[in-house]
């Protein structure tokens, strides 16, 4: 009777065991995959370009980061909009507007509406991390192209997380080089996709130059990240995260 | 005295069946403006009687106890603690029939499609029973469980809106006490179709103890709504709460929902103009039908005065003739009026126009109500005013003098 019971318990755990460690490899993956873009700290020039069926306009930044909770990013070009900037700490997000020198905290109403005109939310800048934690990630299947190993993971959300998704399908390099992120409506159907292309060397690190998010059934409306050039693991202090630098650049 | 009155009497309950056609189209007359008083009163009262219900048991209650500042800026931050001696002993009184505390704040839902401001509520099922609509309409799924359900409900038409469904997550964004965005995904588990639109779109459901986890505010609430055993006693109980409770804002629903009370107000004023109405063309009709009946009867006026009958007595007798028609005309017009709102049972259906009744947040059933002081008023309106008017052809009449009347044709 105890034995049997021992047994059971011991397989169940042995069952356990083995499905978080699926797991536990899914979310690893997804991890590095983020850090492997952000490193400890960066410093990146950006281009990111809105593109709608009639016009299209392009927005220069550069982009400080620090871990996974902190960043800086600022607009030098155009003129019409040099100064904008955005602050994220933790979870709060901030931007500032020189026009009207004014610092403004973004409220959770506007969490979802887009970040400064293009495809991506408040929502998809600052809360990255999100997806590490509150997710359930499983490997879906795993290809072989030429040497590279690629893996599609599924990340279904926790039932209470801040997440509108049904679930996200991410596809990473075994070298954590991001090339697709789907997201999923809870119907199953694909609302808009994340493609990364054109992988290029920077210093020890190979990286994506070019992030497009697409919605679907619009398909000339994107918004796309052009990498131009970034460094990794630079010193920055914590007065770059604040919000008198925000307002006043200091480098 | 008697001995006229037992004279005079039979005279003119007779004259008035000397000519049936005309009384009984004068019959006709009277019972109809009175069926239409008290039919258009009735509906009337039965629709400001809805209004009130739909603005108590729609989450209004008859009392409601705020923070102070709450309902000029009604955040998290103004909020107070339910565990309160004095408020928990002040709520212990037998006039008060049902508390309902909830967390009511503004909150952001979004959907994989939208996002939209709303009013969070936070309720305890139970107690929310008979104040709120909601346990009503639920067209689907269910009702919330429990105070720590995990699930929220959530209206027709912001699900609509929100391109979401029973069974989906929402986010639902808001503040917590220390003013940190907090958000977190919940599952629709009911849907609900209030008559009303505005509640409809711009409020979601959850259980009480949900919503104080998720703004991390235990055992402090936004709103105390109560329910009284008899509505007459609003004044007082509401005035004993504010002087037990002074820190807090306590309201009754006339200070809290104006509008509701000015539109009752009006409805109920509106009973005297829409009386006097009827009666103008009511009042006419008998005038002139008993000024007919009286030039007629000239020569028989003349006759009785040269037969030495006094002019007070062909006064009262004309007088008389009249009153008797009122009276009959009323018992009439009161039987008519009381079986047809009898035959319109719970009310009448004005689904047809559903859309525009939901404009002015009216349900689609007005139901008929008659009220003793409605039915009162109408009478002595018709009974008061008729006796005056009909002065007019008695005073007419005893005016005549006898050799003219006599030699008339």
């Amino acid at each position: 009777m105890t034995k049997s019971i021992i047994k059971q318990f011991s397989f169940i755990l042995l069952l356990t065991g083995s499905f978080n460690a699926g797991a536990e490899d899914a979310r690893q993956l997804i991890k590095n995959a983020i850090d492997h873009f952000r490193g400890l700290s960066s410093y990146s020039e950006v281009s990111m370009v809105i593109h709608r069926p009639d016009w299209e306009r392009t927005l220069d930044m550069k982009i400080w980061t620090r871990g996974l909770d902190r960043s800086l990013v600022r607009i030098t070009a155009p003129v019409k909009d040099r100064g904008n900037g955005s602050l994220l700490i933790d979870n709060d997000m901030w931007t500032y507007a020189p026009k009207i020198n004014r610092i403004i905290k973004i409220p959770a109403s506007m969490a979802n509406q887009s970040w400064m005109g293009s495809d991506f939310s408040n929502n998809d800048v600052a809360r990255a991390d999100d997806l590490i934690e509150k997710y359930n990630h499983r490997i879906l299947q795993t290809q072989q192209q030429q040497d590279i190993k690629i893996y599609v993971i599924e990340s279904i959300p926790h039932d209470d997380a801040p997440v509108v998704w049904g679930k996200e399908v991410i596809t990473v390099r075994e070298d954590y080089i991001l090339l697709r992120h789907e997201f999923f409506d809870q119907d199953n159907q694909l609302v808009k996709y994340l493609v990364a292309d054109d992988i290029k060397q920077f210093g020890d690190k190979k990286l994506a130059t070019v992030e497009r998010m697409q919605k679907v059934g619009v398909e000339n409306e994107w918004t796309e990240f052009r990498l131009n050039h970034i460094k990794f693991n630079i010193e920055l202090g914590e007065h770059a995260f604040s919000l008198s630098n925000l307002r006043n650049p200091r480098f | 005295m008697i001995h006229t009155a037992s004279l005079l009497i039979p005279l003119a309950w007779r004259n008035l069946w000397r000519n049936r056609r005309r009384t009984f189209v004068i019959l006709f007359a009277i019972s109809l403006g009175v069926w239409a008083m008290i039919f258009t009163s009735a509906f009337l009262r039965g629709m400001s009687q809805q209004i009130l219900d739909d603005t108590i048991y729609n989450l209004t209650g008859h009392i409601q106890i705020h923070a102070k500042q709450y309902l000029d800026d009604p955040v998290i931050d103004h909020r107070f603690s339910l565990i309160d001696d004095a408020l928990f002993d002040s709520l212990n009184h037998p006039a008060i029939k049902q508390i309902s505390a909830r967390v009511r704040v503004p909150a952001v839902v979004a959907s994989e499609q939208d996002s939209t401001g709303v009013t969070l509520f936070g309720i305890d099922p139970e107690n929310e029973g008979d104040i709120s609509f909601l346990q009503s309409s639920i067209i689907a799924g269910r009702y919330l469980d429990t105070a720590a359900d995990p699930g929220v409900v959530i209206g027709k038409k912001l699900a609509e809106r929100l391109e979401t469904g029973l069974g989906k997550r929402i986010v639902v964004m808001s503040q917590d006490k220390n003013n940190e965005i907090v958000d977190r995904g919940v599952r629709i588990v009911g849907i609900f179709d209030s008559q009303m639109d505005g509640l409809e779109s711009s409020c979601i459901f959850m259980g009480l103890q949900t919503s104080e986890s998720l703004l991390k505010i235990k055992n402090d609430v936004s709103e105390v709504a109560i329910i009284l055993h008899d509505s007459a006693q609003l004044e007082m109980i509401t005035r004993q709460l504010q002087q037990e409770n002074p820190h807090l804002d306590i309201q009754s629903w006339k200070q809290l929902e104006p509008l509701a009370l000015v539109i009752t107000e009006l409805y109920d004023d509106f009973h005297i103009v829409w009386h006097l109405i009827v009666f103008l063309a009511m009042g006419f009709g008998i005038v002139n039908t008993l000024l007919m009946a009286v030039f007629e009867r000239t020569r028989e006026f003349g006759l009785f005065q040269s037969l030495g009958m006094k002019p007070g007595f062909i006064l009262a007798q004309v007088w008389i003739e009249s009153i008797f028609l009122i009276v009959l005309g009323l018992v009439l017009g009161n039987l008519t009026g009381w079986l047809s709102v009898l035959a319109t049972g719970d009310g009448i259906d004005v689904s047809a126009f559903a859309q525009g009744m939901e404009m002015v947040n009216l349900s689609n059933v007005i139901p008929f109500v008659i009220i003793q002081d409605d039915l009162l008023l109408a009478n002595l309106v018709v009974i008061i005013l008729g006796m005056l008017t009909s002065l007019y052809p008695a005073w007419h009449a005893s005016r005549l003098v006898p050799a003219d009347a006599i030699t008339r044709v």
